[in-house]
């Protein structure tokens, strides 16, 4: 299986599909947003932030233990770090596969490891922090 | 030999560094590392550790592990 795994504090480019290359039959594409709401009151934005080396590997090892279940060709992820401000997205996630239950069973249950084991972390982020560097 | 202490989130914010590096030995453990820098802190049930990269066990031997992060609980996505 390829992995892309990034991390950038840029607004998320998804990136170009591939080529028509190899036997893919199924594309799914997951964005996690921002929303405004957060415990029960308006924010301007989240904050993002990583212990990076490890979630990157932890985020690999992940693939590579769901992919013996749902065999998968390709894994992109993209996740924002810093501010993100509510309606942009925060992640962006893209799977390929041959055939399209294995890329839906793939794709929810990285977002759920991904939840509960990626050192990944957020925060409401102050009005002061909503511009993007 | 010597380690380096990794803090994230609010874990950071209650300790009061995010980075810190301290001379240790080989049968030290996460629990015996963390009550030296930080004797009040308890990280409970919720905030986990990892040794070099890799959750681990709070009273196993660090062995020639480079970096200890504690981890609270995480919220990616």
């Amino acid at each position: 299986m390829k992995k892309q795994i990034e991390f950038t504090r840029a607004p998320i480019v998804v990136p170009p599909q591939p080529g028509k290359l190899r036997e893919i039959g199924a594309c799914v594409e997951f964005h996690g947003i921002v929303r405004k709401m957060e415990n029960g009151r308006v924010i301007p934005a989240l904050f993002y932030e990583a212990y990076e080396a490890m979630a990157r590997s932890q985020l690999e090892r992940i693939a590579d233990e769901l992919n013996a279940a749902h065999p998968c060709d390709e894994l992109c992820l993209i996740h924002r770090l810093g501010p993100v401000p509510t309606g942009e997205a925060s992640m962006y996630l893209r799977v390929l596969s041959r055939h399209r239950q294995e890329a839906f069973d793939f794709a929810a249950a990285f977002v759920t490891r991904l939840k509960a084991d990626a050192p990944i972390w957020k925060t409401p982020a102050p009005a002061s922090q909503c511009t993007a560097p | 030999m010597q380690i380096t202490v990794f803090a994230f989130a609010h874990t950071r914010d209650q300790l009061g560094f995010g980075e810190k590096v301290l001379t240790c030995e080989a049968q030290d453990t996460p629990r015996a590392i963390l009550r030296r820098l930080a004797p009040r802190f308890d990280p409970g049930k919720t905030v986990r550790v990892a040794v070099d990269r890799e959750y681990a066990d709070w009273d196993q031997p660090i062995g020639s592990a480079s970096e200890l992060a504690l981890i609270p609980p995480v919220s990616g996505g």
